[in-house]
């Protein structure tokens, strides 16, 4: 240094260049979050756990078809004039990435499913829509957190699922619905579920499963008027990997709201058992 | 592997049916029924004898000496109704022709019900259409192998005093009769699906689920899910749920009739009290003796959870556009151990479509 | 035919006392009376289904061919609540079911006796008083 002076400039000079790069780095390493409300604490039931109780529904068309999905015709009845009321809206999917991952052995029957579908889908012949498609079908919902029980039943059938919250028990037989068994993750409702028979769909398009298929489900209210809804899926007899899902579901917030009993065999009857009848339905 | 020999069967399952009682009040104590030879049926104790019933009231608790057993109750307070139960019993619903009393001994009880097993246990003989059947007792599904109530009363009805349904008005048999005639398929049995029981097609079991809650034939099971604001109750065969909301709603739109119709409840005390509206017009899915109630019937029950093992249940009829005078059912309803297992009846019809193949065939036969 | 048919099961059914058997589908429409079978197969599988399960068998005929057949037999419910599962009844368990077959034709059958080649009954109840005879004597 020539001057104390020149001292002086200089580290003046440093300190304003380190309290520059101080602040710098600062606000790199300290990137302000966007605003975000802090995480959604649910409501607590009597006995502590988040209450999730109430009337729920999926809004999306994950029904139709689990993947991104355009618009498609439905069967034309002449003679009972159908129309466009059997037609496939276009759908953005819920999976990730634009197919589900089959095994190459697998991929033929979701083809047979596919075109056979309007007569072959279970949900045609109102059969239980398995899980996790109970969660997505266009129909409310209900949740009842019990005693050693969450219990949801669907509008749809008044499909039941049961899971048992407060011991782990195993499936004594396979079943349309598969066996549940639930535990909660803080704010996290986990269902692990397993014992499926193999014969439910996914969905409309023909996705479907063998009878070791588990499913993972994570269900978190996620502000007082929505839950958020994810499920891994894993059958290795039919898929290469386990492939995942989620959506919200929506609470239904009229006053009031209530599930109704839709029954629909009677309506299913004529599809499954109308050739057998003695002026043979067509 | 579950297995049973003919012969040391008939003499356990008699002793069974002798021990099978489920006490209703203190110191129950539930005899499961057991497959392996051998093994030692556990004790039944009993306690004081029901008390008598008093009309229009929940059943009283035993004796005055025996303290009130605590129930179990909900984190909110409320008594807990959870759990797996059965109103299976072999008390009649009315009082038989020969009978006058109101209770049987506990002697007479023990008689009838080692009579009824036996029955139960009764092979069909071969060669009758009434062997064309599985064995039910070979699945367990009698109820001698199974809970049933411990229950000394002569008939489930305990009003009026004669334990009979009252009459029907001109207008309710009227209604019966029209409905019935509305509600009939054309064309012969087995022609369609359709002209076949409805329990059979799996749209509603027959006897109903309820309400009113009536025993079944077999696998009369019920699982119960409890909130502060719901109550829901599954009924084993074909799976029907009922969802009874309990924060004070009013019933829906009269032109809205589910097969059930819709029910509300509340608590009074710790009586859950269940009305239901609604019903639907078609006579199916309804026991019998109510195929002519009025578009306004209200049907009231009360449940009671009294003690670990058992939920005392009421319903009143009481619509005298209907029946002359009102009438109430008591029975106890039994706690059993679980599962309900899925009931996927319709999903599983093999046998519906076997029917209408076989009809056919007998069709090209004649 | 039917009328008949319908008037005999309710007959039985007082008979059985609070067996119900016309609150069933009617068997005797779908299986036939006069059709008694002894059915004696491996055991494929146990469709544990409510109201009626159905244990499909495997079934090997005097020419030596093997042929599946379907046999109904009643709900599982009780047995659950007793502890049987899936597993109870292992896969190529052999049966020897009385049977009646379906009007159908076809290879199904109600089973109204299983038992296993030991002369044991599977899971619970009967009689000691009724040693059945031989169906179609």
């Amino acid at each position: 240094m020539r001057s104390p002076r020149q001292r002086l400039v200089f580290f003046a000079a440093a300190a304003a260049v380190c309290l520059g790069l101080a602040m710098v780095s600062t606000a790199v390493q300290q990137t302000p979050p966007a605003p975000a409300a802090a995480a959604y604490r649910a409501p607590r039931t009597r006995d502590g756990k988040p209450d999730l109780n109430g009337i729920f529904q999926a809004m999306n068309t994950a029904n139709y078809d689990l993947a991104p999905h355009n618009p498609a015709p439905g069967p034309l009845l002449i003679g009972s004039m159908i129309g466009a009321l059997s037609a496939t809206p276009p759908g953005m999917g819920v999976i990730e990435g634009t197919s589900l991952p089959y095994l190459p052995a697998a991929i033929e029957q979701k083809k047979k499913n596919f075109e056979t579908r309007f007569a072959e889908d279970p949900e045609a012949k109102c059969y239980l829509p398995g899980v996790p498609r109970f969660m997505y079908m266009p129909y409310p919902f209900q949740i009842i957190q019990g005693q050693g029980h969450i219990a949801m039943i669907s509008e749809y059938k008044n499909a039941l699922r049961d899971i048992y919250m407060d011991h782990q028990t195993k499936a004594p037989a396979d079943s349309w619905m598969g066996w549940s068994n639930g535990h909660w993750d803080g704010e996290t409702l986990v269902i692990d579920t397993t014992g499926f028979n193999d014969r439910s769909w996914f969905d409309r398009a023909g996705d479907y499963h063998s009878d070791a298929l588990h499913v993972v489900e994570r269900i978190t209210a996620t502000s007082p008027y929505h839950l958020n809804y994810e499920a891994t899926i894993e059958d290795p007899q039919t898929f290469s990997k386990p492939w995942k899902i989620s959506m919200p579901l929506y609470r239904r917030l009229e006053k009031n709201a209530e599930i109704m009993d839709y029954r629909c065999v009677e309506y299913s009857e004529d599809l499954i058992y109308g050739k057998y009848r003695k002026e043979p339905i067509k | 592997m579950i297995v049973g020999t003919r012969r040391n069967r008939m003499n356990h399952r008699v002793i069974h049916a002798l021990n099978a009682l489920v006490i209703v009040g203190t110191g129950a104590v539930l005899l499961l029924p057991n497959f392996s030879v051998g093994q030692t049926p556990a004790t039944a104790t009993k306690a004081a004898a029901s008390a008598p019933v008093q009309a229009a009231k929940p059943a009283a608790p035993a004796t005055a000496a025996a303290k009130p057993a605590a129930i179990p109750r909900t984190p909110d307070g409320k008594p807990d109704l959870t759990g797996y139960w059965t109103n299976a019993t072999y008390t009649p619903l009315e009082r038989a022709a020969n009978v006058t009393k109101q209770f049987f001994t506990e002697q007479e009880f023990e008689t009838n019900t080692r009579n009824a097993a036996v029955r139960d246990e009764q092979q069909t003989t071969p060669g009758t259409t009434g062997d064309v059947h599985y064995d039910f007792t070979q699945f367990g599904l009698d109820k001698s192998q199974n809970t049933f109530a411990h229950d000394l009363r002569t008939a489930m009805i305990t009003d009026p005093p004669d334990g009979r349904v009252p009459a029907q008005t001109p207008e309710a048999q009227k209604r019966s009769r029209d409905r019935a005639a509305a509600y009939k398929v054309p064309g012969a049995a087995y022609d369609s699906v359709q002209t076949i029981s409805i329990s059979s097609r799996c749209v509603i079991y027959n006897p109903p689920p309820g309400p009113p809650m009536l025993p079944q034939g077999y696998n009369g099971n019920y699982q119960i899910i409890q909130s502060p604001n719901y109550v829901m109750i599954l009924f084993e065969q074909i799976g029907d749920i009922r969802i009874i909301p309990l924060d004070g709603r009013s019933a829906p739109p009269p032109t809205v009739r589910p097969w059930m119709g819709f029910s509300r409840g509340h608590w009074d005390g710790d009586t859950l009290v269940v009305e239901t509206t609604n019903f639907s017009d078609r006579p199916e899915g309804r026991p019998r003796q109510l195929s002519g109630i009025s578009d306004n019937f209200k049907l009231i029950e009360r449940f009671k959870r009294i003690d670990d093992k058992t939920i005392n249940y009421e319903f009143t009829v009481n619509d005298p556009e209907t029946f002359v005078k009102p009438w109430i059912v008591n029975m106890p309803f039994t706690k059993i151990n679980g599962p309900i297992f899925e009931p996927a009846c319709h999903e599983g019809n093999y046998g519906m479509l076997d029917t209408m193949k076989g009809a056919r065939e007998q069709d090209k036969k004649k | 035919m039917r009328l008949r048919t319908a008037v005999a099961i309710t007959g039985i059914s007082l008979l059985l006392g609070s067996v119900p058997l016309w609150a069933h589908h009617a068997f005797a429409a779908e299986f036939d009376v006069n059709q008694p079978l002894k059915l004696t197969g491996t055991l494929k599988k146990w469709e544990m289904i409510n109201p009626h399960s159905w244990f499909h068998i495997d079934v090997k005929g005097p020419d030596g061919k093997v042929s599946e057949w379907m046999v109904e037999g009643g709900s599982p419910n009780a047995l659950l609540r007793e502890g049987v599962t899936k597993e109870t009844v292992p896969i190529g368990t052999v049966l020897i079911i009385d049977a009646y077959h379906a009007k159908s034709g076809e290879n199904k059958a109600v089973g109204r006796d299983f038992t296993l080649p030991n002369g044991k009954r599977l899971f619970l109840g009967g009689s000691a008083q009724n040693i059945a005879p031989e169906p179609g004597k």
